[in-house]
């Protein structure tokens, strides 16, 4: 199975914590989730993440935009 | 009365209004902090011998308007009960002024109003050759302008990296609103410079690896910061201290050099503008010893 694609490139917080929140609530526990976000968007979005419990397992970039491989807590 | 009675009374909080006769009471007041039962009997106080009215300064202070020169004794005697008291003006270390810190504050770093409380009891209303005032920042988000400061203390992470936990992904670098990060990925080597670092610890915040990891969770000092008619900001002085016990030393050591270089009513940041900011450093890290 693919992981699904979340793109927030074209969003500003709070709607990028909102979107990758409403995106790990489709995803199992344990299961994946790839973010694809600017640069901007990094320190909200990944300490949001750590503070639910998640883990950046992969992270990828292109010209200022950042592929993030999100794993669900557990 | 004659000049050097109302300056008397002006280093004792009592400020002499443009309307003859009348005074405008400084309260003492540290970090912007009072209880309700203060705050009532201000209110009393100046519903009794003001006109109701009361100010609030620019440093979180209180001042009670408007009294009568008779009655500047007998305010502070009904004040006194509530643990309030009149504050200072003139030549002295004046309010010390304080955010919330880490106990209220999300964002805080350092416990503010604590380290406030202690450079109060220490300082407040000593005698030095100009004004001198002392503002403490939770963190680097700055809410209490510490460059504003004679002194100013800011709460502040300084980073470090676990190499062995790194993947060189890069998010650091890309956060880092300073610039102070440089990673080069195919040598596998990344560089922090502190002379560019901020304090944010947005780094640590961002790593998904956990490889940014906080070395120090303290205090950076920053000395010689004004306003009034020629503004200059303080500049940071010492590494990052640790403890309090270090940061109230700095404060000290730094007031001390002022008191032996500052000439009577020359600000700080003047003096420094003479002695340079290399001659208090050394000053302070040969009193204290501290880095």
């Amino acid at each position: 199975m693919t992981t699904p694609l979340l793109d927030i490139t074209g969003d500003v917080c709070p709607m990028t914590f909102v979107k990758v929140k409403m995106g790990l609530q489709a995803i199992a526990p344990a299961g994946k989730l790839n973010v694809r976000l600017k640069e901007e968007a990094l320190k909200n979005v990944i300490s949001s993440l750590k503070t639910e419990g998640h883990q950046v397992t992969n992270v990828a970039r292109e010209d200022g935009i950042f592929l993030l491989e999100v794993t669900k807590a557990g | 009365m004659s000049d050097a009675d109302y300056k008397e009374l002006k280093k004792g909080g009592m400020m002499r209004q443009a309307e003859a006769g009348l005074f405008s009471v400084r309260l003492h007041v540290v970090g912007g902090r009072l209880a309700t039962t203060q705050l009532r009997a201000i209110q009393d106080a100046a519903d009794r011998f003001g006109r109701g009215e009361i100010h609030l300064t620019t440093r979180q202070g209180v001042e009670i308007p408007h009294v009568p020169q008779s009655a500047l004794a007998a305010v502070k005697e009904f004040l006194a009960p509530s643990g309030v008291g009149v504050g200072v003006c003139g030549p002295t270390v004046r309010t010390v002024t304080a955010c919330q810190g880490c106990r209220v504050c999300p964002s805080g770093v350092i416990d503010s109003p604590e380290l406030a409380e202690a450079v109060d009891r220490e300082l407040y209303g000593k005698p030095v050759p100009h004004k001198f005032k002392v503002g403490i920042s939770g963190c680097v988000n700055n809410c209490m302008k510490a460059e504003e400061n004679d002194v100013g203390i800011k709460g502040w992470i300084e980073p470090r990296w676990e190499e062995s936990a790194c993947d060189f992904c890069g998010i650091c670098e890309a956060v880092c609103p300073s610039k102070a990060i440089v990673v080069s990925a195919g040598d596998g080597k990344l560089a922090i410079d502190p002379a560019l670092c901020i304090g944010c610890g947005d780094c640590i915040t961002s790593c998904p690896t956990g490889s940014m990891r906080e070395k120090i969770r303290g205090y950076r000092v920053f000395a010689g910061g004004k306003f009034g008619r020629r503004p200059s900001l303080g500049r940071r002085i010492l590494g990052v201290l640790e403890k309090k016990e270090e940061a109230m030393a700095a404060i000290l050591a730094v007031l001390d050099f002022f008191r032996v270089h500052g000439k009577s009513r020359e600000r700080f940041g003047d003096t420094l503008q003479g002695t340079g900011f290399p001659a208090l450093e050394t000053f302070v890290k040969e009193r204290t010893g501290l880095p």
